[in-house]
């Protein structure tokens, strides 16, 4: 998509990758940071983690794998929930040691088994040896995300207002955060392969913590977690290539630097420290 | 035909064995003005979160607004308004009064619709009747918790519903506020539209018939009308009876 702009294809790759993952992930960490449900993002990337683990120990395809398990973790997170009389909060802690230990427990195993399983690739990603396909099914989730924003808009700022309260004024929330979480699962476990299942964290909650320092209201801060998500992604990826440092990791800094700036500058402080 | 029917109903929580409304039977007409009191966990406000669906009926029968609650609780949360007990919204909550009140409208137009002009025009009306126009738009978390009571009840005014919830709404609400809010829940009533409130400040009820159910353990103790002076008096003694 980018090749007229950007000659060198693994640069090209790495860069459309970067772009399409850091806006899905960003429009989501909007909901996930104002719901205060970071911890799906945590259970969710580590969900992909475990269920690439098992995908590469059946010998099937590691991603599909992914976004199965992802889905089906997705899918238990309410039920569990409820059933179980369990904060959310408390089911995503179970879920995410289920995972963590599938994973490790796997990897470990098939390390003795001898099949010399790499599980750097699966925490840290490897942006430069993605396939076109990885970033075609990065686009279409992009896209799908946008388009789930902007057709369940009302819906979604009334539950990032207050659930209960959205609940009380007959909407119908579940159909929402159902289509939110199967979103995320797939998001994620699409993104693994790139950013890697330990540092994808960062895309979904930093970029919109960046733009809550600055945006008073949910429609700008649509429009700049992704922007700032976007252009700190680039710039690492232009950044990797040209000092030869790991770029998924090093994106992960960036956002994280620029969270630290964008505390400092936050115009939300300098207005609570006028009125003090 | 009663708006509200509640007959020999049980709400329990998910995973209790313990229902905590139990065996209630209850009918309220349009234009009433109920109070429901009792002591702290008598299940008065299970027992508005039964009435509108959002607590779980295990057994009986429950009709609102024709329609079975059980069955149907996203329909009568649409047109039942609720005022909740103790809400929070924290100083950085990016949504506006206005989008608050208009959110109150939601419901009603159901998923993937848009606000039509007609929406805009009730979260005005409600914004207006409640007189928070100098409020319309202050993001809520900056609000006092008088002025987040007052958005939230105009949310619920936006929706023009067909019966009005209220739990404890002038907990955090002035002498000249709870009588501003006495005098809104009033036209309503008069209008037609039935308001039962989970209160414990009792004075300050408008000078009208008021059917009063007073609840214990999750049981209605009394369900008379009586005129508003009595309430404290009656509630008060039958807490001490039990």
């Amino acid at each position: 998509m980018l090749e007229p702009l950007i000659t060198n294809n693994v640069v090209c790759h790495a860069v459309e990758a970067m772009v399409f993952a850091s806006i899905a992930c960003s429009i989501l960490g909007v909901v996930i940071s104002r719901m205060s449900l970071a911890s799906i993002g945590f259970t969710m990337s580590h969900a992909a983690f475990a269920g690439a683990s098992i995908g590469m120990f059946l010998e099937t395809n590691a991603q599909m794998a992914a976004i199965a398990f992802s889905v089906g973790v997705a899918a238990l997170i309410g039920p569990i929930s409820d059933k179980a009389k369990m904060a959310a909060d408390a089911t995503l802690g179970v879920l995410f040691a289920l995972c963590m230990a599938v994973a490790i427990f796997l990897i470990s195993y098939m390390q003795y088994l001898g099949k010399g399983l790499s599980a750097s690739s699966l925490l840290f990603g490897d942006v430069i040896s993605l396939y076109r396909e990885e970033i075609y099914a990065l686009a279409a989730v992009s896209l799908l995300t946008i388009i789930f924003v902007l057709l369940f808009y009302k819906e979604i700022c009334a539950i990032m207002f207050n659930m209960k309260i959205a609940q009380a004024s007959g909407m119908r929330v579940q159909v929402v955060y159902y289509i939110l979480l199967f979103i995320i699962a797939l998001s994620v476990a699409l993104c693994l392969n790139i950013v890697g299942g330990l540092l994808i964290f960062v895309w979904l909650v930093t970029p919109a913590s960046i733009a809550s320092q600055f945006c008073f209201d949910v429609k700008s801060m649509f429009i700049v977690a992704p922007l700032v998500a976007l252009l700190v992604s680039a710039f690492g990826v232009w950044a990797g290539f040209e000092y030869t440092l790991p770029i998924a990791p090093l994106v992960a800094l960036l956002l994280t630097g620029t969270f630290g700036l964008a505390v400092m500058l936050s115009t939300k402080r300098r207005v609570t420290t006028r009125r003090h | 035909m009663s708006i509200i029917e509640l007959e020999g109903i049980y709400t329990a929580y998910e995973g209790d064995d313990k229902p905590i409304i139990k065996d209630l039977t209850l009918n309220i007409e349009r234009g009433e003005y109920v109070v429901i009191g009792g002591p702290n966990s008598a299940g008065k406000t299970t027992l508005l979160e039964s009435i509108n669906g959002l607590v779980k009926i295990t057994h009986g029968r429950a009709a609102v607004c024709g329609f079975d609650v059980r069955r149907s609780g996203h329909d009568v949360r649409k047109k039942v308004g609720y005022v909740v007990q103790n809400f929070y919204f924290d100083p950085f909550t990016p949504f506006t009064t206005q989008q608050v009140v208009m959110m109150g409208r939601y419901g009603r137009l159901g998923l993937l619709k848009r606000p039509l002009e007609e929406d805009y025009k009730a979260a005005e009306r409600a914004i207006r009747l409640v007189g928070i126009e100098d409020l319309a738009q202050k993001t809520i978390g900056t609000l006092s918790g008088g002025q987040q009571q007052k958005v939230m009840i105009a949310h619920n005014l936006a929706k023009e519903p067909e019966v009005m919830l209220l739990d404890e709404p002038f907990s955090n609400l002035d002498f000249s506020a709870r009588e501003f809010l006495q005098a809104i829940l009033l036209d309503l009533v008069r209008g037609g539209t039935p308001i039962v409130i989970v209160s414990h400040a009792f004075d300050g009820l408008p000078d009208i018939r008021i059917h009063l159910v007073v609840m214990n353990e999750g049981r209605i103790t009394k369900d008379i009308c009586c005129p508003a002076r009595a309430v404290e008096d009656i509630v008060r003694k039958s807490s001490l009876k039990q």
